[in-house]
Protein backbone atom coordinates (compact mmCIF):
# COMPACT_ATOMS: atom_id res chain seq x y z
CA UNK A 1 0.00 0.00 0.00
CA UNK A 2 1.11 3.55 -0.51
CA UNK A 3 3.01 5.19 2.32
CA UNK A 4 2.44 8.81 3.36
CA UNK A 5 5.33 11.26 3.44
CA UNK A 6 6.03 13.65 6.29
CA UNK A 7 4.09 16.38 4.50
CA UNK A 8 1.03 14.15 4.27
CA UNK A 9 1.31 13.34 7.97
CA UNK A 10 1.45 17.06 8.73
CA UNK A 11 -1.62 17.82 6.60
CA UNK A 12 -3.53 14.95 8.22
CA UNK A 13 -2.62 16.28 11.66
CA UNK A 14 -3.75 19.75 10.60
CA UNK A 15 -7.07 18.35 9.34
CA UNK A 16 -7.58 16.50 12.59
CA UNK A 17 -6.85 19.61 14.64
CA UNK A 18 -9.32 21.63 12.56
CA UNK A 19 -11.96 18.90 12.97
CA UNK A 20 -11.42 18.95 16.73
CA UNK A 21 -12.03 22.70 16.65
CA UNK A 22 -14.98 22.49 14.24
CA UNK A 23 -17.11 19.84 15.93
CA UNK A 24 -17.45 21.27 19.49
CA UNK A 25 -17.54 24.91 18.34
CA UNK A 26 -19.86 24.19 15.40
CA UNK A 27 -17.65 26.35 13.19
CA UNK A 28 -18.57 25.71 9.53
CA UNK A 29 -15.37 27.32 8.15
CA UNK A 30 -13.18 25.05 10.29
CA UNK A 31 -15.31 22.06 9.26
CA UNK A 32 -14.85 23.04 5.61
CA UNK A 33 -11.10 23.43 6.08
CA UNK A 34 -10.78 20.07 7.86
CA UNK A 35 -12.96 18.23 5.37
CA UNK A 36 -11.35 19.75 2.31
CA UNK A 37 -7.87 18.86 3.60
CA UNK A 38 -9.00 15.25 4.08
CA UNK A 39 -10.53 15.27 0.60
CA UNK A 40 -7.32 16.76 -0.75
CA UNK A 41 -5.23 13.93 0.67
CA UNK A 42 -7.62 11.31 -0.66
CA UNK A 43 -7.56 12.92 -4.10
CA UNK A 44 -3.75 12.98 -4.06
CA UNK A 45 -3.65 9.31 -3.05
CA UNK A 46 -5.98 8.42 -5.92
CA UNK A 47 -3.87 10.50 -8.32
CA UNK A 48 -0.72 8.78 -7.09
CA UNK A 49 -2.15 5.31 -7.72
CA UNK A 50 -3.35 6.30 -11.20
CA UNK A 51 0.03 7.78 -12.08
CA UNK A 52 1.82 4.71 -10.78
CA UNK A 53 -0.39 2.46 -12.87
CA UNK A 54 0.29 4.61 -15.94
CA UNK A 55 4.03 4.41 -15.29
CA UNK A 56 3.89 0.64 -14.74
CA UNK A 57 1.99 0.05 -17.99
CA UNK A 58 4.63 1.97 -19.95
CA UNK A 59 7.45 -0.10 -18.43
CA UNK A 60 9.99 -1.58 -20.84
CA UNK A 61 13.01 -3.49 -19.54
CA UNK A 62 16.06 -4.25 -21.61
CA UNK A 63 18.22 -6.68 -19.65
CA UNK A 64 21.43 -8.14 -20.98
CA UNK A 65 23.51 -10.84 -19.25
CA UNK A 66 26.98 -11.63 -20.51
CA UNK A 67 26.35 -15.38 -20.11
CA UNK A 68 23.04 -17.19 -19.89
CA UNK A 69 24.55 -20.66 -19.42
CA UNK A 70 26.97 -20.71 -16.56
CA UNK A 71 28.33 -22.72 -13.70
CA UNK A 72 27.15 -22.63 -10.09
CA UNK A 73 28.96 -19.88 -8.24
CA UNK A 74 30.23 -18.21 -11.40
CA UNK A 75 29.83 -14.46 -11.70
CA UNK A 76 27.68 -12.93 -14.40
CA UNK A 77 27.47 -9.27 -15.31
CA UNK A 78 23.99 -7.89 -15.84
CA UNK A 79 23.27 -4.68 -17.72
CA UNK A 80 19.76 -3.41 -17.37
CA UNK A 81 18.01 -0.39 -18.75
CA UNK A 82 14.45 0.46 -17.76
CA UNK A 83 12.36 2.85 -19.80
CA UNK A 84 9.04 4.21 -18.65
CA UNK A 85 6.93 7.33 -18.84
CA UNK A 86 7.31 9.26 -15.60
CA UNK A 87 4.16 11.30 -14.85
CA UNK A 88 4.71 14.97 -13.95
CA UNK A 89 5.30 15.54 -10.25
CA UNK A 90 6.34 11.95 -9.67
CA UNK A 91 9.87 10.70 -9.21
CA UNK A 92 10.61 7.10 -10.07
CA UNK A 93 13.74 5.06 -9.52
CA UNK A 94 14.11 1.44 -10.48
CA UNK A 95 15.97 -1.54 -9.10
CA UNK A 96 16.43 -4.84 -10.87
CA UNK A 97 15.50 -8.02 -8.97
CA UNK A 98 18.17 -10.70 -9.45
CA UNK A 99 17.17 -14.38 -9.51
CA UNK A 100 16.16 -15.81 -6.15
CA UNK A 101 19.21 -18.07 -6.02
CA UNK A 102 21.66 -15.27 -6.81
CA UNK A 103 23.86 -13.39 -4.43
CA UNK A 104 24.59 -9.77 -5.13
CA UNK A 105 22.21 -6.86 -5.36
CA UNK A 106 21.31 -4.45 -8.09
CA UNK A 107 21.82 -0.71 -7.69
CA UNK A 108 19.11 1.88 -7.90
CA UNK A 109 18.95 3.65 -11.21
CA UNK A 110 16.91 6.27 -12.99
CA UNK A 111 14.61 5.35 -15.87
CA UNK A 112 16.39 5.61 -19.19
CA UNK A 113 19.81 5.11 -17.61
CA UNK A 114 21.63 1.80 -17.88
CA UNK A 115 22.88 0.11 -14.73
CA UNK A 116 25.36 -2.75 -14.45
CA UNK A 117 25.93 -5.15 -11.60
CA UNK A 118 27.35 -8.59 -10.92
CA UNK A 119 25.58 -11.63 -9.56
CA UNK A 120 26.66 -15.12 -8.59
CA UNK A 121 24.19 -17.93 -9.03
CA UNK A 122 24.38 -20.28 -6.08
CA UNK A 123 22.07 -23.10 -7.09
CA UNK A 124 21.92 -25.21 -10.22
CA UNK A 125 18.91 -25.38 -12.50
CA UNK A 126 16.84 -23.04 -14.60
CA UNK A 127 16.27 -19.65 -13.12
CA UNK A 128 15.06 -16.23 -14.15
CA UNK A 129 15.15 -12.67 -12.95
CA UNK A 130 12.50 -11.51 -10.54
CA UNK A 131 11.49 -8.43 -12.50
CA UNK A 132 12.09 -4.86 -11.44
CA UNK A 133 11.00 -2.77 -8.48
CA UNK A 134 9.66 0.71 -9.13
CA UNK A 135 10.31 3.08 -6.26
CA UNK A 136 7.82 5.86 -6.92
CA UNK A 137 7.36 8.97 -4.86
CA UNK A 138 5.76 12.37 -5.05
CA UNK A 139 5.36 15.13 -2.49
CA UNK A 140 2.64 13.21 -0.65
CA UNK A 141 3.10 9.45 -1.08
CA UNK A 142 5.68 6.78 -1.82
CA UNK A 143 5.26 3.24 -3.06
CA UNK A 144 7.49 0.31 -4.04
CA UNK A 145 5.92 -1.79 -6.78
CA UNK A 146 7.49 -5.07 -7.86
CA UNK A 147 6.77 -5.74 -11.53
CA UNK A 148 7.45 -9.43 -12.11
CA UNK A 149 6.66 -9.63 -15.81
CA UNK A 150 9.98 -8.53 -17.30
CA UNK A 151 12.03 -11.52 -16.10
CA UNK A 152 13.98 -12.41 -19.26
CA UNK A 153 16.52 -13.76 -19.98
CA UNK A 154 16.30 -17.20 -18.40
CA UNK A 155 19.55 -18.53 -17.00
CA UNK A 156 20.78 -22.10 -16.92
CA UNK A 157 23.14 -23.01 -14.09
CA UNK A 158 25.20 -26.17 -13.99
CA UNK A 159 26.31 -27.64 -10.66
CA UNK A 160 29.90 -27.46 -9.55
CA UNK A 161 31.81 -30.60 -10.49
CA UNK A 162 29.70 -31.48 -13.52
CA UNK A 163 30.48 -30.50 -17.05
CA UNK A 164 27.77 -29.16 -19.27
CA UNK A 165 27.16 -32.48 -20.96
CA UNK A 166 26.65 -34.13 -17.57
CA UNK A 167 29.44 -36.69 -17.89
CA UNK A 168 31.15 -35.77 -14.65
CA UNK A 169 34.30 -34.00 -13.64
CA UNK A 170 37.05 -34.23 -16.18
CA UNK A 171 34.95 -36.34 -18.51
CA UNK A 172 36.15 -34.70 -21.65
CA UNK A 173 36.50 -31.57 -23.66
CA UNK A 174 33.16 -29.84 -23.61
CA UNK A 175 32.26 -26.28 -24.29
CA UNK A 176 31.50 -25.75 -20.62
CA UNK A 177 33.23 -23.26 -18.43
CA UNK A 178 36.45 -24.06 -16.62
CA UNK A 179 35.68 -26.76 -14.10
CA UNK A 180 37.78 -25.37 -11.33
CA UNK A 181 37.18 -26.80 -7.88
CA UNK A 182 35.71 -24.20 -5.61
CA UNK A 183 37.62 -23.10 -2.55
CA UNK A 184 34.66 -24.02 -0.39
CA UNK A 185 33.22 -27.51 -0.67
CA UNK A 186 29.51 -27.97 -0.11
CA UNK A 187 29.56 -31.15 1.95
CA UNK A 188 32.29 -32.31 4.30
CA UNK A 189 33.49 -35.75 5.38
CA UNK A 190 32.54 -36.73 8.88
CA UNK A 191 34.56 -39.93 9.00
CA UNK A 192 35.25 -43.33 7.48
CA UNK A 193 33.87 -46.80 8.04
CA UNK A 194 34.60 -50.21 6.52
CA UNK A 195 32.93 -50.94 3.22
CA UNK A 196 29.76 -52.98 3.41
CA UNK A 197 28.00 -54.80 0.62
CA UNK A 198 25.61 -52.41 -1.11
CA UNK A 199 27.62 -49.27 -0.41
CA UNK A 200 28.29 -46.87 -3.24
CA UNK A 201 31.74 -47.76 -4.64
CA UNK A 202 32.14 -44.12 -5.55
CA UNK A 203 32.41 -43.32 -1.85
CA UNK A 204 35.43 -45.57 -1.29
CA UNK A 205 38.36 -43.57 0.01
CA UNK A 206 41.37 -45.10 -1.66
CA UNK A 207 44.00 -43.50 0.52
CA UNK A 208 42.49 -44.78 3.77
CA UNK A 209 41.73 -48.15 2.14
CA UNK A 210 45.36 -48.52 1.07
CA UNK A 211 46.62 -47.57 4.51
CA UNK A 212 44.30 -50.04 6.30
CA UNK A 213 44.46 -52.69 3.64
CA UNK A 214 40.69 -52.97 3.48
CA UNK A 215 38.02 -50.92 1.80
CA UNK A 216 36.86 -47.85 3.68
CA UNK A 217 34.12 -45.53 2.54
CA UNK A 218 33.70 -41.87 3.27
CA UNK A 219 30.82 -40.86 5.51
CA UNK A 220 29.54 -37.49 4.47
CA UNK A 221 28.26 -35.07 7.05
CA UNK A 222 24.70 -35.40 5.79
CA UNK A 223 24.53 -39.20 5.90
CA UNK A 224 24.22 -39.97 9.59
CA UNK A 225 21.53 -39.48 12.16
CA UNK A 226 18.16 -37.92 11.42
CA UNK A 227 17.50 -35.02 9.14
CA UNK A 228 20.05 -32.32 9.91
CA UNK A 229 19.28 -28.75 10.81
CA UNK A 230 21.38 -26.24 8.94
CA UNK A 231 21.77 -23.02 10.87
CA UNK A 232 23.06 -20.06 8.90
CA UNK A 233 24.53 -17.12 10.80
CA UNK A 234 24.32 -14.02 8.62
CA UNK A 235 27.36 -11.80 9.13
CA UNK A 236 26.95 -8.11 9.93
CA UNK A 237 27.37 -5.53 7.20
CA UNK A 238 30.44 -3.98 8.80
CA UNK A 239 33.56 -5.30 7.12
CA UNK A 240 31.48 -7.21 4.62
CA UNK A 241 33.46 -8.72 1.77
CA UNK A 242 31.13 -9.60 -1.15
CA UNK A 243 33.41 -12.35 -2.44
CA UNK A 244 33.64 -14.04 0.97
CA UNK A 245 29.91 -13.82 1.44
CA UNK A 246 29.34 -15.23 -2.05
CA UNK A 247 31.51 -18.24 -1.22
CA UNK A 248 29.72 -18.58 2.11
CA UNK A 249 26.30 -18.55 0.37
CA UNK A 250 27.55 -21.13 -2.07
CA UNK A 251 28.73 -23.41 0.71
CA UNK A 252 25.36 -23.10 2.46
CA UNK A 253 23.42 -23.77 -0.76
CA UNK A 254 25.63 -26.76 -1.46
CA UNK A 255 25.09 -28.12 2.05
CA UNK A 256 21.31 -27.71 1.81
CA UNK A 257 21.23 -29.30 -1.61
CA UNK A 258 23.45 -32.16 -0.46
CA UNK A 259 21.39 -32.77 2.67
CA UNK A 260 18.14 -32.85 0.72
CA UNK A 261 19.37 -35.06 -2.09
CA UNK A 262 21.24 -37.49 0.16
CA UNK A 263 18.74 -37.79 3.00
CA UNK A 264 15.14 -37.28 3.95
CA UNK A 265 15.35 -33.51 3.72
CA UNK A 266 16.69 -30.97 6.14
CA UNK A 267 15.60 -28.01 8.20
CA UNK A 268 16.92 -24.54 7.69
CA UNK A 269 17.35 -21.83 10.31
CA UNK A 270 18.74 -18.42 9.39
CA UNK A 271 19.78 -16.13 12.24
CA UNK A 272 21.32 -12.69 12.40
CA UNK A 273 22.46 -11.60 15.84
CA UNK A 274 19.73 -12.38 18.33
CA UNK A 275 17.04 -12.67 15.69
CA UNK A 276 15.63 -15.60 13.75
CA UNK A 277 15.40 -14.33 10.17
CA UNK A 278 13.98 -17.44 8.49
CA UNK A 279 13.03 -20.93 9.51
CA UNK A 280 12.05 -23.78 7.24
CA UNK A 281 11.29 -27.03 9.06
CA UNK A 282 11.88 -30.47 7.53
CA UNK A 283 11.70 -29.69 3.86
CA UNK A 284 12.18 -32.11 1.02
CA UNK A 285 11.69 -29.50 -1.65
CA UNK A 286 15.02 -28.20 -2.85
CA UNK A 287 13.40 -25.27 -4.63
CA UNK A 288 11.65 -24.21 -1.44
CA UNK A 289 14.90 -24.45 0.52
CA UNK A 290 16.88 -22.51 -2.04
CA UNK A 291 14.12 -19.92 -2.28
CA UNK A 292 14.38 -19.50 1.50
CA UNK A 293 18.09 -18.90 1.07
CA UNK A 294 17.59 -16.56 -1.87
CA UNK A 295 18.22 -12.90 -1.36
CA UNK A 296 20.13 -13.37 1.87
CA UNK A 297 22.69 -10.68 2.50
CA UNK A 298 24.78 -9.46 5.41
CA UNK A 299 22.41 -8.02 7.94
CA UNK A 300 22.97 -5.61 10.77
CA UNK A 301 21.70 -7.30 13.97
CA UNK A 302 18.49 -5.63 15.07
CA UNK A 303 18.21 -7.46 18.38
CA UNK A 304 21.73 -7.78 19.82
CA UNK A 305 22.06 -10.04 22.82
CA UNK A 306 24.88 -8.02 24.42
CA UNK A 307 26.84 -11.17 25.26
CA UNK A 308 23.98 -12.66 27.27
CA UNK A 309 24.84 -16.30 27.96
CA UNK A 310 21.26 -17.50 27.57
CA UNK A 311 19.02 -19.60 29.79
CA UNK A 312 20.77 -22.91 29.06
CA UNK A 313 24.12 -21.59 30.33
CA UNK A 314 22.51 -19.91 33.32
CA UNK A 315 20.70 -23.11 34.22
CA UNK A 316 24.04 -24.94 34.03
CA UNK A 317 25.64 -22.42 36.35
CA UNK A 318 22.73 -22.72 38.76
CA UNK A 319 23.37 -26.45 39.01
CA UNK A 320 26.99 -25.97 40.07
CA UNK A 321 27.68 -28.03 43.16
CA UNK A 322 30.18 -26.98 45.73
CA UNK A 323 32.05 -30.25 45.87
CA UNK A 324 35.24 -29.81 47.87
CA UNK A 325 34.28 -26.30 48.91
CA UNK A 326 34.07 -24.94 52.42
CA UNK A 327 30.76 -24.19 54.15
CA UNK A 328 30.95 -20.48 53.31
CA UNK A 329 31.57 -21.19 49.68
CA UNK A 330 28.71 -23.70 49.65
CA UNK A 331 26.39 -21.09 51.13
CA UNK A 332 27.56 -18.58 48.58
CA UNK A 333 27.06 -21.05 45.73
CA UNK A 334 23.56 -21.93 47.00
CA UNK A 335 22.60 -18.26 47.07
CA UNK A 336 24.20 -17.67 43.72
CA UNK A 337 22.28 -20.64 42.26
CA UNK A 338 18.98 -19.35 43.64
CA UNK A 339 19.63 -15.89 42.18
CA UNK A 340 20.58 -17.37 38.82
CA UNK A 341 17.52 -19.66 38.85
CA UNK A 342 15.23 -16.76 39.63
CA UNK A 343 16.87 -14.68 36.91
CA UNK A 344 16.55 -17.52 34.39
CA UNK A 345 12.85 -17.86 35.15
CA UNK A 346 12.26 -14.12 34.92
CA UNK A 347 14.32 -13.52 31.81
CA UNK A 348 12.19 -13.88 28.67
CA UNK A 349 15.18 -14.79 26.40
CA UNK A 350 13.08 -14.62 23.19
CA UNK A 351 15.93 -15.73 20.93
CA UNK A 352 16.61 -18.87 22.96
CA UNK A 353 12.87 -19.58 23.07
CA UNK A 354 12.58 -19.16 19.29
CA UNK A 355 15.58 -21.43 18.72
CA UNK A 356 14.14 -24.00 21.13
CA UNK A 357 10.84 -23.95 19.27
CA UNK A 358 12.65 -24.31 15.96
CA UNK A 359 14.63 -27.29 17.26
CA UNK A 360 11.39 -28.82 18.49
CA UNK A 361 9.80 -28.56 15.07
CA UNK A 362 12.90 -29.64 13.17
CA UNK A 363 13.32 -32.88 15.18
CA UNK A 364 16.93 -32.97 14.05
CA UNK A 365 19.69 -34.98 15.63
CA UNK A 366 22.41 -32.68 14.41
CA UNK A 367 22.76 -28.96 13.91
CA UNK A 368 25.33 -27.63 11.50
CA UNK A 369 26.15 -24.02 12.10
CA UNK A 370 27.48 -22.12 9.10
CA UNK A 371 29.11 -18.92 10.18
CA UNK A 372 31.88 -16.58 9.11
CA UNK A 373 32.44 -15.92 12.84
CA UNK A 374 32.70 -12.20 12.28
CA UNK A 375 34.35 -10.23 15.09
CA UNK A 376 31.97 -9.05 17.76
CA UNK A 377 29.23 -10.58 19.82
CA UNK A 378 28.79 -14.31 19.22
CA UNK A 379 26.42 -14.92 22.10
CA UNK A 380 23.60 -15.86 19.70
CA UNK A 381 25.72 -18.72 18.38
CA UNK A 382 26.63 -19.76 21.93
CA UNK A 383 22.96 -19.77 22.89
CA UNK A 384 22.11 -21.75 19.76
CA UNK A 385 24.79 -24.34 20.47
CA UNK A 386 23.79 -24.63 24.13
CA UNK A 387 20.12 -25.11 23.26
CA UNK A 388 21.16 -27.84 20.84
CA UNK A 389 23.21 -29.56 23.52
CA UNK A 390 20.28 -29.40 25.93
CA UNK A 391 18.30 -31.40 23.35
CA UNK A 392 21.17 -33.85 22.96
CA UNK A 393 21.96 -32.77 19.42
CA UNK A 394 25.37 -32.95 17.86
CA UNK A 395 26.73 -29.51 17.01
CA UNK A 396 29.04 -29.03 14.07
CA UNK A 397 30.45 -25.61 13.33
CA UNK A 398 31.60 -24.78 9.81
CA UNK A 399 33.65 -21.63 9.77
CA UNK A 400 36.57 -20.22 7.79
CA UNK A 401 40.03 -21.43 8.73
CA UNK A 402 41.52 -19.44 11.59
CA UNK A 403 38.22 -17.82 12.51
CA UNK A 404 38.16 -19.55 15.88
CA UNK A 405 35.30 -21.43 17.44
CA UNK A 406 32.55 -21.12 20.01
CA UNK A 407 32.02 -23.12 23.20
CA UNK A 408 29.76 -26.13 23.09
CA UNK A 409 30.46 -27.43 19.58
CA UNK A 410 31.37 -31.07 18.99
CA UNK A 411 33.30 -30.57 15.78
CA UNK A 412 34.66 -27.69 13.78
CA UNK A 413 34.96 -28.03 10.03
CA UNK A 414 36.67 -25.59 7.75
CA UNK A 415 34.51 -23.86 5.20
CA UNK B 1 13.35 22.60 4.23
CA UNK B 2 11.58 24.34 1.37
CA UNK B 3 8.63 22.04 1.78
CA UNK B 4 8.53 22.71 5.51
CA UNK B 5 8.22 26.40 4.74
CA UNK B 6 5.37 25.65 2.35
CA UNK B 7 3.70 23.58 5.04
CA UNK B 8 4.00 26.44 7.53
CA UNK B 9 2.43 28.73 4.95
CA UNK B 10 -0.39 26.21 4.53
CA UNK B 11 -0.95 26.19 8.29
CA UNK B 12 -1.08 30.00 8.30
CA UNK B 13 -3.50 29.99 5.38
CA UNK B 14 -5.76 27.52 7.17
CA UNK B 15 -5.96 29.98 10.05
CA UNK B 16 -7.11 32.59 7.54
CA UNK B 17 -9.69 30.16 6.12
CA UNK B 18 -11.10 29.49 9.58
CA UNK B 19 -11.08 33.21 10.37
CA UNK B 20 -12.98 34.03 7.19
CA UNK B 21 -16.28 33.31 8.91
CA UNK B 22 -18.24 33.27 5.67
CA UNK B 23 -18.43 29.74 4.19
CA UNK B 24 -18.20 30.94 0.56
CA UNK B 25 -15.12 33.04 1.29
CA UNK B 26 -13.59 30.14 3.20
CA UNK B 27 -14.21 27.83 0.25
CA UNK B 28 -12.62 30.20 -2.27
CA UNK B 29 -9.64 30.78 0.01
CA UNK B 30 -9.20 27.07 0.62
CA UNK B 31 -9.25 26.19 -3.09
CA UNK B 32 -6.71 28.93 -3.86
CA UNK B 33 -4.45 27.98 -0.94
CA UNK B 34 -4.33 24.29 -1.85
CA UNK B 35 -3.76 25.11 -5.53
CA UNK B 36 -0.81 27.27 -4.50
CA UNK B 37 0.49 24.41 -2.39
CA UNK B 38 0.66 22.11 -5.40
CA UNK B 39 3.31 22.02 -8.10
CA UNK B 40 1.35 19.90 -10.54
CA UNK B 41 -2.33 20.80 -10.81
CA UNK B 42 -3.51 18.07 -13.19
CA UNK B 43 -7.01 17.00 -12.19
CA UNK B 44 -7.34 19.84 -9.69
CA UNK B 45 -10.88 20.74 -10.89
CA UNK B 46 -12.02 17.31 -9.70
CA UNK B 47 -10.86 18.13 -6.21
CA UNK B 48 -12.35 21.63 -6.44
CA UNK B 49 -15.72 20.14 -7.41
CA UNK B 50 -15.58 17.74 -4.46
CA UNK B 51 -14.70 20.62 -2.12
CA UNK B 52 -17.69 22.62 -3.44
CA UNK B 53 -19.98 19.64 -2.83
CA UNK B 54 -18.62 19.29 0.69
CA UNK B 55 -19.10 23.03 1.30
CA UNK B 56 -22.72 22.62 0.19
CA UNK B 57 -23.13 19.74 2.64
CA UNK B 58 -21.64 21.83 5.48
CA UNK B 59 -23.98 24.69 4.55
CA UNK B 60 -26.96 22.32 4.62
CA UNK B 61 -26.31 20.27 7.75
CA UNK B 62 -23.50 22.07 9.56
CA UNK B 63 -20.29 20.67 11.00
CA UNK B 64 -21.84 17.23 11.37
CA UNK B 65 -21.15 16.80 7.65
CA UNK B 66 -17.60 15.98 8.74
CA UNK B 67 -18.85 12.65 10.08
CA UNK B 68 -20.50 11.84 6.75
CA UNK B 69 -17.28 12.78 5.00
CA UNK B 70 -15.31 10.48 7.32
CA UNK B 71 -17.59 7.59 6.38
CA UNK B 72 -17.31 8.42 2.68
CA UNK B 73 -13.52 8.65 2.91
CA UNK B 74 -13.45 5.32 4.74
CA UNK B 75 -15.30 3.73 1.81
CA UNK B 76 -12.97 5.55 -0.58
CA UNK B 77 -9.98 4.16 1.29
CA UNK B 78 -11.36 0.64 0.85
CA UNK B 79 -11.82 1.28 -2.86
CA UNK B 80 -8.27 2.62 -3.06
CA UNK B 81 -6.95 -0.47 -1.27
CA UNK B 82 -8.78 -2.69 -3.74
CA UNK B 83 -7.35 -0.70 -6.64
CA UNK B 84 -3.87 -1.04 -5.13
CA UNK B 85 -4.38 -4.78 -4.66
CA UNK B 86 -5.37 -5.16 -8.31
CA UNK B 87 -2.34 -3.11 -9.34
CA UNK B 88 -0.01 -5.35 -7.33
CA UNK B 89 -1.59 -8.48 -8.80
CA UNK B 90 -1.28 -7.07 -12.30
CA UNK B 91 2.36 -6.14 -11.68
CA UNK B 92 3.02 -9.66 -10.38
CA UNK B 93 1.73 -11.04 -13.66
CA UNK B 94 -1.39 -12.60 -12.19
CA UNK B 95 -4.70 -12.32 -14.02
Amino acid sequence: MIRPTRTTGGIAALALALAVVALPLANPAAALAAGSLALFLFWRAWRFERDLFAAATSLAVNRDVDRTILRQGAAATVRVRVDLVTPPGMEIRVRDIPPAVASGGAPLSLPGKAAAYTIRLMAPGETAFGGVVLLASDAFFTRDLACRRPNAPHLRVFPVGTTENGRGTGAGMGDAEVDRRAALAGQGIRGFRPYRSGDDPGQIDWKVSARRDTYYIRQLTGLEGGTPLIAVDLPPRAGDDPATFARFSMAVCGAVEGAITSRDGCSLLVVAGGEVVRFLPRTLDIREALAALGGLAPLEPRAPLYRAPGPAVLAGRARMNGRGAGPEEKTYLARFASVISAFTKQSPAPFAAAVRAAFGRAEASEVRIYSLLAPGDKSHLIQLAREAKVRGMRVVLRAPAGAGTIPGVDAVEVL
Amino acid sequence: MEFDRKFLLLCGSEVLVVAAGNLAAALILQVIVLAAFLGDRRGYPVFAAAAILFAAAVYAVGSIALLGLAVALGCGYLALTLYDYRLVRWAAGEP
